[in-house]
């Protein structure tokens, strides 16, 4: 194992300290992990928790206040290991005054690469992005989720061993975000090592193969995921929709073997499938609208050239979309309770 | 050759350079070895040379593309956030200034050096503060929205983001001084009321000595001064010859080969006057140039002429000189070259002619004047000057943001540039003691105790303590002065407001000595600072 580490962490402590060298903040402590070859690890926790801190300690944007780091088997502040490494920062930090090309061709010459070879770069993971649309157009007009595009496509320009994401997934829709998770799987299919950090928990569930919890910069918990979510002492059934007998005969069962029953009931499904459904099937069938029973808006003749995700943004509340929305917006106000 | 004003020695400012910058380096060496000791211990020394080998390291493997695609990337900014604003600016300003420069004066003359010199001056004061201010906001602003970060986590050496800056904004105070030093030269071709004017005079210049009124009979070097009579007017730069007497100025113009000698020699004279008695006034002075041989005494009188005051006085002098000897009582003709000139040396001997009278002279007054260049060429030369200047500036300004915000950069870098221009003479009077009255502390005491700057001080232990922490002071002066450019270097206008070429060895040279000089140096801090602090806002 210890052979496979990208990343080795070995009691990392920062303390951020005012101009005066006054201690600030402690925003890490001691903090021990490794990150393996190939899989995907994610740094789990709520705001403030030094999950930032720790990727710029990776990068040598900051210095330690104590600790080790190895990194692609260098020094955090070795230059040379960049040359392998990807990184989206927290927010999109890119020249606003630049336009989608511009911007990868930038960083491209960064990476010391030809001209040909920064524009068959830039070009693929433009559309890979799915920015083609807009690949004139300065940062400055961009909205918020194709400035984390491009930001992601700005971190993948030199095909880079591996991947730092600071919270991939903050700004995105829900597509936007599926498709940025897709986008993570794939870079392990293609044999990445991929670390991210999220407060997200249902992004973190789906793509992390290990993670670490951190609160207030103290590791919590680490380990595989499908391993900490595991209940050992709770079995799941899944079967066919089955009729008030056979549910009462399966209690007798349980019963005579002495097990408790705690629930049974019809699984629902998650918002974010429900979601991507609807706007499946609006891509699917233009022009349905969802109307409420009572009244039909007034202006629900209207609107058919709108997009499906424009359409679907605009059912009403109840159906759930506006408030996945907003939180997607607000990704500061969708922590865990700590 | 070279008859510049005062030339330039490159040998020894190299020289001190070395000296400077290696005690300097030193110095830093010191106190960063005793700082790395007091803050690791031990194994402080060694990260200190670890540091030091990882800077060379990233020296040596800077690559062309990565500062190329950096200076491009702040070329782009300056222009896409409107930087060029200042164009207007500039437009307006030629315009209402039209109006008030036209009815100034009516010498042809003085009126190319108004207009020459305020377009220079309005060149330099409006790109100088956007280049200063662009450039020493640059990497704060960088560092405050982070996008640094997204750079310095590619493969980028921070040496290269130093370098990529000072080029950037070098293009960029290039570009805007193109354009501007276009529209003023345009301008100037449209105001000057006589284009004839517009020249770019190429001047030798000698070195002047005077006789009195007892100069010896015919050798005249018998007596020779670099001074001679002043008449009463002490800011007076000029010394008088008498007219009438054996009173001379005496011009010597070394080093001279045959190729200097055409078919003709062309004499630029520009003598002040002053009469004692009115004489005649309707004509000006008498005056005459003699060419000599240092060596023969051979004297060649050329014809009198009269000293007309604010204008040029040409005089021709063919290659073949026709005089009157005296002893011989013929004409004899000789070789201006073959027959006057002794060891490279032309010598002219002025005389007044009439008696009583005097005539003024400094040693700029007499020059050999060779082909003019065009104005174009001078006044190019003149923006080049500005170019320098402004380079120097944003070499500063770039390493001072590198570990300062953008308004500490921009207060740094005025000040360099105050202390470097108006400051500089006082500072160099306090400094050799020139200036009296002593250092700040007892120039202080003085005005406290009303002392005038020439009495004495009373010996007294206060005394001592204050000339001892004054002496501290004057030596801090003194490596200000040493560290600070002189920017008077840059100031290439007044030979071309003048109608004159800017010399290469007097202005061009020193000016671009001085911007190599500071750009080593400055990067270093640059990159040090930049390398040595997380690029977290503070
Ligand atoms: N530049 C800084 N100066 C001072 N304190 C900071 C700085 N950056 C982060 N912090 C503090 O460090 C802690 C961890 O921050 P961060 O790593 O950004 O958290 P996370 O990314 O997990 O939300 C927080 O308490 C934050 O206030
Ligand atoms: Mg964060």
């Amino acid at each position: 194992m210890e052979n496979d580490a990208v990343i080795q962490i070995r009691n990392l402590t920062k303390i951020y300290r005012d101009f005066w060298g006054r201690k600030k903040v402690l925003a890490l402590n001691s903090l021990s992990l490794d990150v393996n070859k190939g899989e995907i690890f994610g740094l789990l926790g709520p705001n403030g928790s030094g999950k930032t801190t720790t990727m710029k300690l990776l990068l040598g944007l900051l210095f330690p206040t104590d600790g080790k780091i190895s990194i692609l088997g260098k020094e955090a502040s070795n230059v040379e290991k960049n040359e392998r490494i990807g990184y989206l920062p927290e927010e999109s930090y890119l020249y606003r005054f630049l336009n989608a090309e511009e911007t990868l061709d930038f960083y491209g010459q960064l990476f010391d690469m030809p001209a040909s070879q920064r524009r068959e770069q830039t070009d693929r993971l433009i559309k890979s992005v799915g920015l083609d649309f807009a690949r004139r157009r300065q940062l400055k007009e961009y909205s918020k989720g194709m400035t984390r595009r491009i930001g992601l496509a700005q971190a993948l320009i030199n095909d880079p061993e591996l991947v730092l994401l600071d919270e991939p997934t903050s700004g995105l829709d829900p597509l936007g975000t599926r498709d940025m998770k897709d986008m993570i799987l794939k870079l392990r299919d293609e044999g990445k090592t991929v670390v991210m950090c999220s407060h997200l928990l249902a992004d973190v569930q789906d793509v992390c193969d290990r993670i670490a919890i951190l609160y207030e910069g103290e590791l919590k918990q680490l380990g595989r995921v499908d391993e900490l979510l595991k209940e050992q002492d709770v079995t799941q059934l899944l079967t066919s929709r089955l009729d008030d007998a056979v549910v009462r005969d399966i209690e007798e069962v349980l019963k005579k073997h002495n097990a408790q029953l705690k629930s049974i009931d019809h699984p629902t499904n998650s918002l974010e499938d429900l979601f991507l459904k609807t706007v499946k099937e609006s891509v699917e069938r233009p022009g349905r609208r969802f109307l409420p029973d009572e009244a039909a808006q007034p202006d629900a003749s209207e609107g058919n050239g709108q997009s499906p995700s424009e359409s679907a943004s605009q059912t009403p509340a109840e159906s759930g979309e506006q408030t996945s929305q907003a939180e997607s917006e607000k990704p500061d106000e969708a922590q865990p309770a700590s | 050759m070279d008859f510049d004003p005062e030339p330039y020695e490159l040998l020894p400012a190299v020289l001190h350079y070395i000296a400077a910058v290696g005690s300097l380096l030193f110095v830093v060496a010191l106190v960063a070895v005793i700082w790395s000791l007091a803050s690791r211990g031990r194994s402080g020394p060694a990260a200190l040379i670890e540091g030091i080998k990882k800077g060379c390291r990233d020296f040596a493997q800077i690559s062309p593309r990565r500062v190329w695609a950096l200076s491009m990337l702040t070329i782009r900014e300056a222009l896409r956030r409107k930087a060029l604003m200042v164009f207007v600016v500039f437009a307006v300003l030629f315009m209402f200034a039209g109006w008030f420069l036209q009815q100034a004066t009516d010498r042809p003359d003085l009126q190319v050096e108004v207009y020459v010199s305020f377009v220079l001056k309005a060149i330099t004061w409006l790109v100088l503060p956007v280049v200063m201010i662009l450039a020493c906001w640059g990497l704060p602003e960088d560092i405050r929205a982070r996008s640094l970060h997204t750079v310095v986590t590619k493969p980028v050496r921070r040496s290269e983001i130093v370098l990529g800056r000072i080029i950037g904004f070098i293009s960029v105070s290039t570009l805007i001084l193109l354009i501007m030093g276009g529209v003023g030269y345009v301008w100037i071709l449209r105001q000057v009321p006589d284009p004839s004017y517009l020249v770019s005079r190429v001047p030798i210049y000698g070195k002047l000595r005077y006789t009195n009124r007892l100069g010896d009979e015919r050798n005249a070097i018998g007596l020779e001064y670099d001074y001679s009579i002043n008449v009463g007017d002490i800011w007076e730069f000029r010394n008088y010859i008498e007219g009438g007497t054996k009173s001379r100025a005496l011009w010597y113009f070394e080093g001279m080969d045959a190729d200097d000698f055409d078919d003709k020699l062309i004499i630029e004279t520009g003598f002040e006057s002053f009469r004692t008695h009115k004489g005649d006034m309707d004509r000006g002075l008498l005056a005459r140039l003699n060419i000599m041989n240092a060596e023969t005494g051979l004297q060649v009188p050329l014809q009198p002429f009269t000293v007309e005051e604010y204008t040029q006085n040409l005089h021709e002098i063919p290659r073949k000189l026709q005089y009157f000897d005296e002893d011989t009582q013929d004409f004899r003709e000789v070789d201006l070259f073959e027959d006057l000139v002794y060891d490279g040396t032309l010598k002219i001997a002025v005389e007044c002619l009439d008696a009583n009278q005097y005539i003024g002279m400094a040693r700029p007054d007499l020059f050999i004047r060779l082909p003019d260049r065009s104005f174009f060429a001078g006044y190019s030369k003149a923006i080049l000057g500005i170019w320098l200047m402004l380079s120097i500036i944003v070499v500063i300004a770039v390493s001072a943001s590198c570990f300062v915000k953008g308004p500490v950069a921009v207060l740094l870098t005025f000040s360099f540039l105050i202390l470097g221009q108006p400051f500089r003479s006082f500072m160099e009077k306090m400094v050799t003691g020139e200036q009296e009255g002593g250092g700040p502390l007892e120039a202080w005491y003085r005005l406290i105790h009303h002392l005038n700057t020439t009495s004495e001080l009373p010996a007294s232990l206060l005394t001592n303590a204050m000339k001892f922490i004054d002496q501290i002071l004057l030596n801090f002066l003194w490596v200000m002065q040493n560290l600070i450019p002189n920017f008077e270097h840059f100031r290439m206008s007044p030979y071309v407001a003048n109608g004159f070429d800017v010399p290469w060895s007097a202005a061009m040279l020193p000016s671009l000595v001085v911007t190599i000089a500071y750009l080593l140096p400055c990067v270093l801090i640059g990159y040090f600072s930049l390398a040595m602090r997380e690029l977290e806002s503070k």
